[in-house]
């Protein structure tokens, strides 16, 4: 991997916190507490939601620990649509309990087991298949509306956490200081540079 | 400026201390009972809306504007994060179809007062001349009923009132604007390095950010954060233009109430009040007039939701015009790499924009055009662009990873007008046992051209700029239509001046009376269409 974690030695955006405005510092200081218990998804639902989720935002392997799941499930606990549904899908607390059981589905027909308990390669395999349908169907759903709603939750909730910011050297709230020195190349005090500024990805792939 | 101050006193009504909210001025605020019959009921308190509402109080009106959403305090309601400015979008449901449905929700839709001026970047460009009369020039979309030359003075006092800030502008009707442009972050530097290289001309501006102190509202502090609403007061948005002058002149601004249905009186046919929801209670508040300014999905879904015996079909709908003619803009947005950091997201997103290609080319083989902007999303609209390009998992955090050497264009493409291109009820019902608005959209070959063609025009600006790769993500922008202004009743729900054919003191004052849309940010055009219906009404034309 030539991007990655690692790009922004010693970065951290809540060491700023102190220079935000109180109330941004509670809503984003909230998501690094322990989060709140799960109560959208049932049990088995969580477990596969967890996995699918994890996999999503490439934290299977538990090297960052931004609770994604615990965020997408209060989300929908609360009813925090984005405002909208295709007409094709459910609502979105419906969409993401119907997915969910289809992954599994697909997980019992593949090797016997629900979604979470399948091997590493088969969960990917079994993820990059919905995406590959692209705007084909998948157990009677557009796949790409399906693909929209997990990727839209998973990313929200991913970029939302500090810690993801940290690894894509975004320093996060900005009120009330503001940037003093903006324009290609022009650093603040607490901005940390990237140690490979050549490592594009889109370059290298 | 004096003369601003005295025609809307808004900026200097705002606290000098700090905070952001003159909590006297809406702790003293006239408040009418429902039960006196008030000269105008605004449903709305957005663009349309609070210039509205701020007009007729100065001309002596007794006129409330009601609101869905709440009465915003930046300082406590407000953060400068993307994800915690949620409340910010209208979320209650609804359902997209079409070949090509468009996504609603932060993307294009307010809540509360100020309306989704609260959250857009702050482009205020005008219309050109020609998108008054796109039918008659190239035989698609349609012409307005009024001209570019009627709408010109409101543009220039509203670009007084917001005040916006930029270049002189070449393109249009060229003029200038009152405020200096701004200085360019990373983002603006890229798009004018490449415009200069391609020899297109591209200008800092035009935005409705003080540049300088304006009244109490101070300077920008270019922190990037304009879509989440501006906490420093420096963005403009109807919150701190227009509705404190009209608080101060005796209008009303009752928010977090939900107008459910339009009034009409049977025997006469006029108009006699609002149905509204507040904190769970139906109420009735009664009005001589009412003007519904509740952007392109809510206004034609409320008069749908306002079907009567007269009108069985729903209010003014009588030729079937309610709900038709929406339009989006194409948006697609190009992101190119750079070695050299950019950090697009210091400085605020709106910052050079082009309409250099807005108007039709006899060349192409498509009519109408597109601008070019910056645009600079922060981590999470960043995200999507990268997972636009299908990636996920581990591949999404390398590329994520990468977020600072990136520049972000976006075009607005003028898509065309539709008739099946329209707002209908669905069968699914809101919170308050109303039906929801259903939106369906298709593109034509002309909108799919345009696309293209604004895609490359990136492409190339990013690469004439130093990009090394360019990534695209097709997207839309803005709502305008659903109830448009036409000649007569056959073609449109509402006049010149945005009274409905049908009801004779029923107006429409907010996007969805705009005929077309150009390759122009809507705030400033809408904002104009309400304070042209503001002056006509004052001077008692109706």
């Amino acid at each position: 991997m030539s991007g990655g974690p690692d790009r922004f030695p010693g970065f951290d955006a809540l060491s700023q916190v102190r220079h935000w405005d109180p109330v941004t510092a509670d809503a984003v200081l909230a998501r690094v507490a322990p989060p709140a218990a799960v109560k959208f998804f049932t049990d088995s639902q969580e477990a596969c939601a967890r996995a699918l989720l994890n996999l999503l935002t490439g934290q299977e392997d538990g090297d960052l620990a931004v609770p994604v799941l615990e965020m997408v499930d209060a989300r929908l606990a609360a009813g925090e649509t984005d405002g909208w549904r295709y007409a094709d899908m459910p609502e979105d607390g419906q969409a993401w309990r119907d997915t969910l059981a289809h992954l599994d589905a697909d997980a019992y027909t593949r090797g016997g087991t629900p979604f979470a308990d399948a091997a590493r390669a088969d969960q990917q395999a079994m993820v990059q298949a919905v995406q590959d349908l692209k705007s084909r169907e998948w157990h009677g759903l557009p796949a790409g509306h399906v693909w929209s709603l997990w990727t839209r939750y998973a990313c929200t909730a991913m970029y939302a956490h500090p810690a993801a910011w940290a690894e894509i050297g975004f320093a996060g709230p900005a009120y009330p200081r503001g940037y003093k020195n903006i324009g290609v190349g022009k650093l603040e005090p607490f901005e940390v540079p990237d140690a490979r500024p050549s490592g594009d990805p889109v370059r290298d792939g | 400026m004096d003369n601003v101050r005295a025609r809307n006193e808004s900026a200097w009504l705002l606290p000098n201390d700090g905070s952001r909210t003159n909590h006297r001025l809406r702790r003293d605020m006239r408040r009418f009972a429902d039960s006196d019959e008030i000269d105008l009921v605004i449903v709305g308190c957005g663009a349309g809306g609070s210039v509205l509402l701020q007009r007729l109080a100065r001309a002596g009106w007794r006129v409330a504007a009601l609101d869905a959403g709440p009465f915003w305090d930046p300082d406590t309601d407000w953060v400068s994060d993307e994800a915690g400015s949620h409340q910010l979008y209208w979320t209650d449901p609804r359902v997209i179809a079409g070949s090509d449905p468009v996504p609603m929700g932060s993307n294009n839709s307010g809540r509360g007062v100020g309306g989704s001026m609260v959250h857009y970047a702050g482009y205020t460009p005008r219309f050109h001349p020609s998108d008054f009369v796109t039918y008659t020039a190239d035989g698609v979309g349609a012409d307005w009923p009024l001209s570019y030359l009627e709408l010109r003075p409101y543009y220039e006092q509203l670009e007084q009132e917001l005040p916006v800030a930029g270049e002189r502008w070449p393109w249009g009707d060229p003029h200038r604007y009152p405020y200096r442009p701004h200085p360019v972050g990373g983002n603006g530097e890229i798009f004018l390095r490449g415009a200069d290289k391609l020899g297109i001309t591209a200008k800092v501006g035009p935005v409705a950010i003080a540049n300088g102190r304006f009244g109490n509202r101070p300077h920008c502090i270019y922190r990037g954060f304009c879509l989440q609403g501006c906490k420093v007061n420096a963005k403009a948005s109807p919150l701190i233009t227009h509705v404190p002058d009209a608080l101060a002149r005796g209008a009303e601004v009752r928010a977090d109430a939900m107008v459910t249905k339009i009034a009409v009186d049977e025997r006469t046919g006029r108009a006699t009040g609002v149905h509204y929801v507040t904190d769970g209670v139906e109420r009735f508040q009664r009005a001589r007039m009412v003007a519904v300014a509740g952007y392109s999905i809510e206004t034609p879904r409320l008069l749908l939701n306002s079907a009567s015996r007269r009108f069985p079909d729903g209010l003014a709908n009588d030729f079937d015009q309610v709900g038709r003619y929406l339009m989006v803009q194409g948006a697609p947005q190009t992101a190119g790499r750079f070695d050299a950091e950019v950090r697009m997201y210091k400085a605020p997103p709106p910052e050079v924009s082009s309409e250099a290609f807005y108007e039709t080319d006899p060349a192409k083989d498509y009519k109408r055009g597109f601008s070019i902007q910056t645009v600079s999303p922060l981590p999470i609209t960043w995200a999507e662009h990268v997972a636009a390009q299908g990636h996920w998992g581990s591949a999404l955090r390398e590329y994520m990873s990468d977020y600072v050497h990136w520049s972000c264009l976006g075009a607005l493409c003028e898509f065309l007008a539709q008739p099946d291109n329209r707002v209908t009820l669905a069968d699914e019902k809101d919170s308050y046992g109303l039906p929801v608005a259903r939106f369906s959209y298709s593109q034509c070959d002309n909108d799919r051209a345009l696309a293209r063609a604004a895609q490359s025009v990136m492409e190339d600006l990013l690469r004439a700029a130093g990009a090394d790769e360019v990534i695209t993500i097709q997207r839309y922008a803005h709502l305008v239509g659903g109830a448009r202004m036409a000649a007569d009743q056959e073609h449109g729900v509402v006049d010149r001046y945005g009274r409905s054919f049908a009801v004779p003191n029923l107006y429409i004052t907010d996007g969805s009376v705009l005929p077309t849309q150009g390759s122009a940010n809507p705030a400033l055009t809408i904002m104009a269409v309400a304070a042209r219906a503001a002056h006509h009404l004052a001077a008692g034309d109706s």
